[in-house]
């Protein structure tokens, strides 16, 4: 007799998740949500069904979605992604969600490519048409939500980076239905400011983070052809992180965040000081070399010109000679020295923003009367002479007393 | 004058003291120039604030501005 198998229920629920699985892979399911269960592990539990029939779906955390799981509701039209399969321990047929999105977004998408795609053709975002962002700019103008995230992170990057900015804020709602509308007067406005108030050096357009459907008007082909058409440069600053935006394409800079965009567009204060600094250290050596270079040359011309001199006047002129060398020597190496003397102070003052620090401190400096170099050393000095003492303000001139050596 | 043209001046200044045979005199007097337009840009990079205002367009080609503070 031909003995029937007798499956164990484990046996039967692993065989049936295996041809499940192998049959039908991943597919894309429409339907609408229910009983929306969130587990605190983070998961997502719902039932995924339409007039007729329903689905046990689950979406694990961690996956990424088109649409945020707080966005997700009982009695959404959804489109999803997704692998069908049993849960063996009880037996349920469940299907494992990976994508998900709303219905209708599927129009949305055609929409977007299609507007690309047109745009394109035209020649919207060809390179050539790019206009130049000004490294140093002293204008910008900013199209955004007075009342968003966008302009606080802008406003306080280009107080961090580039103070010397004039800031103008051209105010225009940056979601619902009257967006596109006010972003196309909004940048109409800047265009018409710019030729008659204040030259602008570019203008950013943006705002912070926010759903797909919130973007939306950055997808808007008039709020395109605005930017397009404007003389002003416009950096693109819409805070998305999935993908380009029809206004990222067409506009002059693409910036993927509004205090990124502010970053891109201005020098950095910081790097700018530490120029400044190391160019008067580099000049303060180059003129050494200079110099260096010059007392050589005088010393070779002296040595050639003494073996021209009869010999009996050689000495007395050597000596002259070496007068007058050591003096210009002397007076050049002065002047350098003064000016060089300026050159380190500068250098401090540049790092230590205030030389008078120190004499604010109570404390002072001072110097041999008439002597340009201060004194260090006590027994430099014997009683009689005078020196000048300098203090925060003004100075004193006094006989020296007594002398103690240190 | 604006900062971009001073650190161009800068620049410019830079470029003339690496020529060869620069007197030492007048390279002297072009430091001192550069070391004066750099004391005047740090001084306006430190000092500067910015300055932000709210641009309304009240009738076509009148514009109204306001300060504009964060709250």
């Amino acid at each position: 007799m031909l003995k029937e198998h007798v499956y164990s229920v484990s046996e039967l629920n692993s065989k049936a998740r295996g041809i499940l699985e192998k049959n039908f892979g991943s597919v894309w399911l429409k339907g609408e949500i229910s009983n929306l269960v969130r587990a605190p592990s983070g998961h997502l539990y719902f039932t995924i069904k339409d007039k007729a029939s329903e689905i046990a779906a689950a979406r694990f955390k961690g996956h990424s979605a088109l649409l945020p799981a707080s966005a997700l509701k009982n009695g959404m039209e959804i489109l999803s992604f997704g692998r069908l399969t049993i849960y063996e321990p009880r037996g349920r047929y469940q299907f494992i969600v990976s994508l998900i999105q709303p219905a209708g977004l599927g129009a949305l998408q055609l929409t977007f490519e299609r507007l690309k795609e047109k745009l394109k053709t035209e020649g919207l975002f060809d390179a050539g048409h790019k206009k130049p962002i000004s490294p140093f700019p002293h204008r910008i103008g900013v199209i955004t939500s007075p009342a968003g995230a966008a302009i606080r992170d802008i406003l306080s990057t280009l107080e961090r980076r580039w103070p010397l900015i004039e800031v103008f804020l051209f105010p225009s709602a940056v979601q619902g239905d009257c967006a596109a509308d006010e972003i196309v007067s909004a940048i109409a406005c800047a265009e018409a400011f710019s030729s008659t108030q204040a030259n602008l050096d570019l203008l950013i357009l943006g705002r912070g983070g926010g759903s797909l459907e919130d973007l939306a008007v950055f997808n808007d082909e008039q709020v395109a052809r605005s930017i397009f058409l404007c003389p002003i440069p416009i950096v693109s600053a819409v805070g998305h992180e999935i993908d380009f935006t029809i206004a990222d394409f067409v506009a002059d800079l693409r910036a993927p965040t509004p205090s990124a965009a502010a970053e891109l567009v201005t020098p950095n204060r910081t790097e700018q000081l530490g120029i400044l600094s190391s160019w008067i250290a580099q000049t303060v050596r180059h003129l050494d070399t200079m110099l260096d270079r010059r007392t050589r040359r005088l010393q070779r011309s002296l040595k050639g010109y003494i073996f021209q001199i009869p010999n009996r006047k050689v000495e007395r002129l050597n000596q002259d000679l070496d007068f007058r060398l050591g003096e210009i020597l002397r007076r050049t190496s002065e002047a350098w020295k003064k000016r060089s003397r300026e050159g380190t102070r500068l250098e401090g003052f540049l790092r230590l923003s205030d030389p008078t620090l120190p004499f604010r401190r109570g404390y002072s400096l001072t110097f041999p009367l008439g002597k340009p170099i201060p004194l260090r050393d006590a027994a430099s000095l014997s009683p009689g002479q005078c020196i000048e003492t300098r203090l925060q303000r003004g100075s004193i001139i006094s006989q020296v007393e007594e002398v103690t050596a240190g | 004058m604006k900062i971009d043209e001073a650190l161009k001046k800068l620049e410019q200044i830079t470029k003339h003291l690496e020529e060869n045979d620069l007197p030492l005199e007048k390279a002297l007097s072009l430091f001192e120039e550069g070391l004066a337009l750099a004391t005047t840009i740090k001084s306006e990079l430190d000092q500067a604030k910015l300055k932000i205002q709210q641009v309304m367009e009240k009738a076509k080609g009148v514009f109204s501005l306001e300060d504009f503070d964060l709250q």
